[in-house]
């Protein structure tokens, strides 16, 4: 019975396994493993009013584009989102049980987790995948970010595929496209006409498309905007009124005005 | 002893007598839907009774408090793993009473070289509109009822029959605002409640084969009386007051009122008593 409201005990006392690919070669890699399907680029920034998350769209499998309306920036409760990068197969699961145990430890404990315990829980998951994520076959690298009620403020986390856990003071990165908009990030704060953490909700939004545009533009497995499908990346905003959507409206606009003609 | 059957039937009599008389002094309980949701409300001396099991469902619980938190760990576990490896669609009321907490409830109450669970629980389930409200309830010995619309638990069937023919009286059609259920919550609690006081002033003329009550004969339905007691329990007692919100955001619709809410939602007159 799961009396200290820990949903992963009350799993696994039902037998239940995260690491749930049953070999592992350690040390062998497998050349098929390149066709296993991986999450892109995802990426958390602090603004005025709180924090953006922000994820592609496109999943891939080697070089084949398996999906191109993931959602990769997941709710896990009120207050807080998880971004995924990685194989979306253990990333959701992931999610999934997260999103079960806020709730689970709400409920039994009648207390909220604190943000600290949300951290704790992602940790210890990506700590029990890490024979799977060695394997090759659910590396998971996760960006956490949430507001905390207690301290009043946004917080962004992101975490290596053993579970390392390191903050992102300012803004954090994950996924293959990373690496082009990691540079452009640490520029526009520390060189930009005004630090990240200061920009109002649309010049924030405009931002965000721009640095997802240019992921998209040098790594092939981040999806870009596509017009015909009316497809846009996943936007959201972690303010002290809990995790909204930014309309795909707001989106479309934005993205016509300020990033498609912009010159 | 109890090998011979008439033996066995006399110790779950004796059962029924002692649960009954554990049960007397408990606080009633009413749930009732309304156009925005479900709401439930108790007094209570400290203790919590009113408790979130799942995203659609709620508790509310009379009796032991520890049987309570015991069997609420039981819906807590079944409802997640249930939600967690099917769908949260999936958990419904009716599946954790008949396949989680009914047979628990019923083995203990027969088991006699076992310690029954002292309670009675509601299960309030939100639907998508008013009319998709679902209610249980279960007793003592494991038997449950599900009805839409509401339900009340009272210390004796007795009781929650009073308790019953004055919630059917008062419901208006369609569903009312969360204020007027509140206030017809509270009236049928009172019932209830005066009900209990009668009986435990002559405990020794329980009168269960009456005719049918009805409000215009039921000698507790008198305004002033209703008025008086709960302006004696609201200065003694907590009124516990939890709501289901159809149109909360996400996926959790359970929300505890706070003191201050569960006040302003008061009749005027009962809003002064501290």
């Amino acid at each position: 019975m799961g009396a200290q409201g820990d949903f992963l005990q009350l799993l696994h006392e039902h037998g239940y396994k995260l690491d749930f690919f049953p070999s592992h070669a350690s040390g062998v890699t497998d050349p098929n493993l390149s066709l296993i399907t991986r999450g892109t680029t995802v990426l958390a920034m602090k603004y005025g009013d709180g924090v953006l998350v922000a994820g592609d769209r496109r999943a891939t499998a080697g070089n084949t584009v398996m999906y191109d309306r993931t959602d990769k920036v997941l709710e896990l409760d009120r207050y807080c989102v998880m971004a995924i990068a990685g194989v979306p197969a253990t990333a959701f699961e992931m999610a999934r049980i997260l999103e079960h145990s806020f709730k689970y430890f709400r409920r039994s404990q009648l207390q909220d987790l604190s943000f600290e315990g949300k951290l704790r829980a992602l940790s210890n998951l990506l700590k029990e995948n890490v024979p799977a994520a060695l394997a090759g076959t659910g590396a998971v690298a996760p960006v956490f970010a949430g507001f905390d009620p207690q301290q009043g403020c946004g917080k962004i986390y992101f975490y290596d595929i053993l579970g390392a856990e390191f903050e992102g003071v300012e803004h954090a990165v994950s996924g293959s496209g990373s690496p082009t908009i990691r540079g452009i990030l640490h520029y526009l704060n520390r060189w930009g006409d005004r630090p990240l953490a200061t920009l109002d909700e649309e010049q924030a939004i405009i931002i965000v498309l721009r640095l997802l545009t240019s992921a998209a533009e040098f790594d092939s497995a981040t999806g870009g905007v596509n017009y015909e499908a009316n497809l846009y990346p996943i936007v959201k905003r972690i303010t002290d009124k809990g995790v909204q959507n930014i309309s795909s409206e707001q989106l479309k606009d934005l993205f016509a005005t300020q990033v498609a003609h912009y010159v | 002893m109890y090998e011979e059957p008439y033996r066995w039937v006399e110790a779950v009599g004796n059962r029924r007598q002692y649960l009954d008389d554990q049960l007397r002094q408990g606080s009633p309980v009413v749930a009732l839907s309304y156009a925005e949701g479900t709401v439930l409300l108790t007094f209570s001396k400290g203790t919590p009774k009113l408790y979130e099991i799942y995203d659609r469902i709620g508790l509310a619980g009379m009796g032991h408090p520890a049987d309570l938190e015991k069997l609420r760990f039981t819906l807590l576990d079944m409802a997640h793993m249930e939600g967690f490896q099917r769908s949260p669609g999936d958990v419904t009321g009716s599946r954790l009473v008949k396949y989680g907490l009914a047979p628990v409830i019923k083995q203990a109450f027969e088991e006699i070289f076992r310690a029954p669970f002292i309670i009675k629980i509601l299960l309030a389930e939100l639907g998508a509109k008013p009319e998709q409200d679902h209610f249980l309830t279960v007793d003592y010995d494991g038997a449950f009822e599900e009805t839409p619309g509401w339900a009340v638990l009272g210390a004796t069937p007795e009781i929650q029959r009073h308790m019953m023919a004055y919630v059917k009286s008062q419901i208006p059609q369609p569903p009312p605002t969360l204020q007027v259920s509140v206030e017809t919550a509270l009236q049928t609690w009172a019932i209830g409640s005066l009900h209990q006081t009668q009986e435990e002033l002559k405990p020794d003329e329980p009168n269960k084969s009456g005719p049918a009550t009805t409000v215009q004969n039921d000698p507790a339905f008198d305004e002033t009386k209703i008025l008086d007691h709960l302006r004696d329990t609201l200065s003694e007692k907590t009124l516990e007051c939890a709501v289901l919100e159809r149109n909360a955001p996400g996926s959790s619709k359970y929300r505890s009122l706070s003191p201050e809410e569960t006040r302003s939602l008061l009749p005027t007159v009962l809003q002064e008593v501290r």
